[in-house]
């Protein structure tokens, strides 16, 4: 009797005081004011083996950790990280019936460069019945000059077999030669040294079929990569391919550790708890919590200031939020709806730049009524752009002008997005022979103007979108009939298959100009990313062209045709490029960052750059412990 | 009362094996394909794509699969597709803080259930139990996601109490107690929002079966000869009505389990709950059916628990 009453009245009287007891501690906390520095992330790292993660949690954690033989610097230009240098050179190779005449055209060849200075030819060489030219410039272009050359004084090369099925047999080979020289005064965070070795095995375990890198695609047209001495590496391309040169911004792997070990084992011995090159070493994961990294002293380019660095797993926006405004976190990925708020609010800094993404409706240019480039122009006129980002994203971004966002270097602010007017929009359809009909809904041939878009679930802004276009559309005799479909069964259902009218998505590609996968006509078959049946000549030459041009300014030139060929197309309807926000305590941090000179030191406050506020992340310091001056005032 | 134990075991297994073949049908069969890297990324070429399917034996047919999935289970083989990890290995590092947070929730429920149960049937028809019963229906209807947010907010930002997590992050505490008290704030919190449907479930099912209970002839009899009402309550009503509450914790298992996915969330708990929440969006099949497996198998635990005590209490079962 007495033991039931004790139970009965005992245990939650206990619960209680235990809840009471626990919740007056935990009002007597405070936060200690390390130095160390607190980031939010909605999602758990996969892994922190640079070669096997593909999401951005786990390469924001590994990039403090890993450096690669390139970077991007503030202004997006490509700069040495492990490699000091890197010099880019060609091998073309000319066929002959014989010896003999490809004796005679190496002789041709040398007259001809001895009264044509300007082909950047440094050497020349005969095999067997080949001639090899080693030029200074990667390219077809300087090729193809010699290949007409040769063949205008009837020295005529023989074709190569082509490189792979579907290919054309090639008139000569051109293969793009990168020599990089690494920096000799690199450490692993074990000690150990780093040098040529590590790059060799990097590459060698992304083409590893056990490692199933997603990386791979970057680096299949590497045809061998040789390690002439301990800090140079030596990587040869069967074909020239510009966005190769980007790809060696991937982070090294230590061969030291990993090359005698089976990939199946990564995970356990090396995958969550990995050692890099980078300013921070890895310190604790606490799966679902935490992720820690302290300072790496020994740093090449010097040790960071901070402490250490801790990602703090919290997958729900409200929580996140909440952590931050409590100084639990130090920085905050604000939605557009709250900006507003923060703006003017003294206690904060805030971090805008539009983002590496655009929203499109997508035409299913199979669809007999999408064909007529006039009813796709009447629709893009038909949709008020301007309204939708004032509604939808608060006005925090822009109208998109075709395939390229405003962040990237070869974007082209010269093409001019079509503007709103109802009025040119009737006009164009009713040129396209669409006659308004009974309902109000234009007709043709006894077709109604009418069609399917489809939006995914759980993507508000891309329901929104839907929801206005049908309204918009409306106005000039259009139906649209809006469904919605969970992501999973949008793409297996109507993507992959190509199977669709018309469809709100949105592409985020990053800082490459090759967009060979999305427009190319040969990307059409299921799964493949051209689902819209975009084909246009032109397109593909460009395409084709672009992704074998290395020079910078070229790049510039034909990424703009692209873009304006693409954009007076109008296979998508280009929407917006919402901004990215980011809020900082004000004051909170500070950055001090190694100059362009050995030992000069800038000390500048969090700013933006084209590459974001966060690209100097590992200089960011607190002010109440300053830097331990070392080089130059601030 | 072995047998009738081995008899619920054999009957427990043969669940099992139909829970796995179901969930992992159900799982699989679900649009979706499970590429970390996401569907539309230009960069994955068909070739990559066809290698990981191969490496996670998703190029074969479906029965093969299930049955290299379940066999890869047992011999400690099965990896997730998210981080190539030992899927067990996954699971059990998450088992501790979700046990203590489900078996702290449970004791919160039948402690608060049964004493909020006993009252209510003592004082049934009062205005003081009708009420009682009022709120206790809100909490039955009210979603757990909505009292999660709001107790963050309030908590947060009108008592800057850290929540967070298993424990507050950058604190260096005063002392051993301090940081126990710390833990068990963090786990109390989770714990009583997840209880709330509980105790007011338990305190229902108790309330029923007490009032029954009281019209006994025995209940008349005790009365009869005079013994106090609290006697009358605690040592014949009670006892005689305590069936439903152990069979409870055995519908409440799984109850808890789901509640949690959108608790352990909010609350940044690193619990079971939330890797099956991210299992599914991210299509880990290996991960979702091995949690699957798991929690099946922790409810059937709790199910042969509650039956092997609710034998013990009343030998009416065994006979069943």
């Amino acid at each position: 009797m007495r033991s039931i009453r004790f139970f009965l009245y005992g245990i939650p009287a206990l619960l209680v005081v235990i809840l009471i007891a626990a919740f007056v501690n935990a009002t007597f906390l405070s936060v200690s004011k390390k130095n160390e520095m607190s980031i939010g992330t909605l999602g758990e790292p996969s892994t922190l083996n640079p070669i096997q993660q593909a999401d951005s949690a786990a390469s924001e954690v590994a990039g403090m950790m890993f450096n690669g033989l390139l970077k991007y610097s503030r202004d997006l230009e490509i700069i040495g990280d492990l490699a000091t240098d890197w010099t880019l050179s060609q091998e073309s190779t000319f066929r002959f019936q014989n010896h003999e005449e490809a004796l005679k055209s190496r002789d041709f060849l040398n007259t001809l460069l001895s009264s044509s200075p300007a082909l950047p030819v440094t050497g020349l060489e005969v095999q067997e019945d080949r001639l090899i030219v080693q030029l200074r410039q990667a390219g077809l272009h300087d090729s193809e000059q010699i290949f007409k050359s040769l063949w205008d004084f009837n020295y005529n090369p023989l074709p190569f077999p082509a490189l792979a099925k579907g290919e054309k047999p090639s008139p000569f080979l051109a293969e793009p030669i990168l020599r990089f020289h690494l920096r000799k005064n690199v450490r692993w965070h074990d000690g150990a040294p780093f040098t040529a070795a590590d790059v060799a095995f990097t590459y060698h375990a992304i083409m590893d079929d056990r490692v199933a890198s997603p990386r791979r695609s970057d680096f299949e047209l590497v045809s061998s990569l040789t390690v002439p001495s301990p800090y140079e590496v030596v990587v040869r391309y069967r074909k020239p391919f510009s966005p190769a040169l980007a790809s060696w911004m991937q982070s090294i792997l230590p061969a030291h550790l990993l090359e005698k070990v089976d990939p199946a084992k990564w995970p356990e011995i090396y995958n969550r708890h990995p050692i890099g090159t980078g300013p921070f070493k890895f310190d604790s994961w606490k799966t679902n919590e935490r992720i820690r990294l302290v300072k790496n002293p020994d740093y090449f380019l010097g040790s960071p200031w901070l402490d250490s660095i801790v990602f703090r797993v919290l997958p729900d926006p409200l929580t996140l939020q909440l952590a931050f405004q409590t100084k639990q976190v130090d920085f905050w990925g604000v939605q557009p709806w709250a900006v507003k708020g923060l703006e003017n609010d003294p206690r904060f800094e805030l971090f805008s730049a539009p983002g590496n993404m655009y929203n499109y409706i997508g035409w299913n240019l199979r669809r007999p009524m999408f064909q007529d480039l006039r009813v796709r122009q009447a629709l893009a006129q038909a949709v008020n752009v301007p309204q939708m980002i004032k509604y939808i994203i608060y006005g925090r971004g822009v109208q998109s002008n075709g395939i390229y966002t405003p962040q990237v270097w070869f974007y082209d602010p010269k093409v001019k997005p079509l503007s709103y007017d109802p009025k040119a929009s009737k006009s164009l359809l009713d040129q396209a022979g669409w006659k308004p009909g009974p309902d109000g809904i234009r007709v043709k041939d006894g077709k109604r103007l009418s069609f399917t878009l489809l939006a995914n679930n759980g993507n508000e802004v891309r329901r929104d979108i839907s929801t206005l276009v049908q309204d918009d559309l409306k106005q000039v005799g259009i139906e649209v009939k809006v469904e919605v479909y969970e992501w999973a069964v949008l793409l297996k259902r109507f993507v992959n298959k190509g199977e669709f009218d018309a469809i709100v998505l949105g592409w985020g590609l990053g800082y490459d100009f090759d967009q060979y996968a999305i427009w190319d006509s040969s990307q059409t078959h299921p799964e493949e990313l051209n689902f819209i049946g975009y084909s246009n000549p032109k397109v593909d030459r460009l395409l084709s062209d672009l992704r074998q041009e290395y020079n910078r300014p070229e790049i510039i030139r034909m990424a703009g045709e692209l873009q304006q060929t693409i954009y007076d197309d109008q296979p998508y309807l280009f929407l917006f490029v919402p901004e990215g926000t980011s809020v900082m305590w004000k004051g909170a941090y500070r950055i001090r960052r190694p100059g362009r000179n050995p030992g000069e030191w800038i000390d500048t406050p969090v700013t933006m750059t084209k590459a974001g506020w966060s690209c100097d992340m590992e200089w960011f310091y607190r002010p109440e412990y300053p830097p331990q001056v070392k080089g130059s005032k601030p | 009362m072995e047998s009738f134990i081995i008899r619920r075991l054999g009957l427990s297994l043969v669940l099992l094996f139909i829970i796995s073949i179901i969930s992992f049908f159900i799982v699989t069969l679900t649009p979706g394909s499970p590429y970390p890297w996401g569907e539309l990324n230009p960069k994955i070429s068909a070739e990559v794509k066809a290698n990981f399917r191969k490496k996670f034996h998703l190029d074969r047919p479906l029965p093969e699969q299930y049955a290299l999935t379940m066999r890869d289970l047992f011999t400690g083989n099965l990896r997730s597709i998210k981080d190539d990890r030992p899927v067990m290995s996954r699971i059990m590092e998450r088992l501790p803080a979700t046990l203590a947070l489900n078996v702290t929730s449970i004791l919160i429920s039948l402690s608060f259930g049964t004493l909020i149960g006993v009252a209510a049937a003592r004082y049934a028809g009062s205005w003081q139990e009708v009420t009682g019963s009022f709120i206790t229906f809100i909490f039955i209807a009210l979603p757990g996601f909505w009292i999660s947010y709001l107790l963050a907010t309030v908590l947060v930002t009108n008592f800057g109490v850290p929540i967070l997590g298993t424990q507050s992050y950058g604190i260096d505490f005063p002392n051993a107690t301090a940081e126990w008290l710390d833990r068990l704030w963090h786990l109390l919190v989770p714990a009583t929002v997840l209880a709330l449907g509980g105790i007011a479930a338990q305190s229902r099912y108790l309330r029923a079966t007490m009032i029954g209970t009281m019209k006994e002839d025995y209940i008349r009899t005790a009365r009869a000869k005079g013994l106090q009402e609290d006697v009358v309550l605690f040592k014949h009503a009670l006892r005689n009505s305590i069936r439903p509450i152990i069979s409870g914790i055995g519908m409440l298992l799984p109850a808890l389990i789901s509640g949690a996915v959108i608790v352990e969330n909010i609350f940044a708990y690193p619990g079971m709950g939330r890797l099956g929440y991210e299992a599914v969006l991210e299509r880990d099949y290996p991960t979702l059916v091995a949690l699957n497996f798991v929690v099946a198998a922790l409810v059937l635990l709790g199910n042969l628990i509650s039956d092997i005590l609710s034998a013990a209490v009343d030998p009416r079962v065994r006979l069943e």
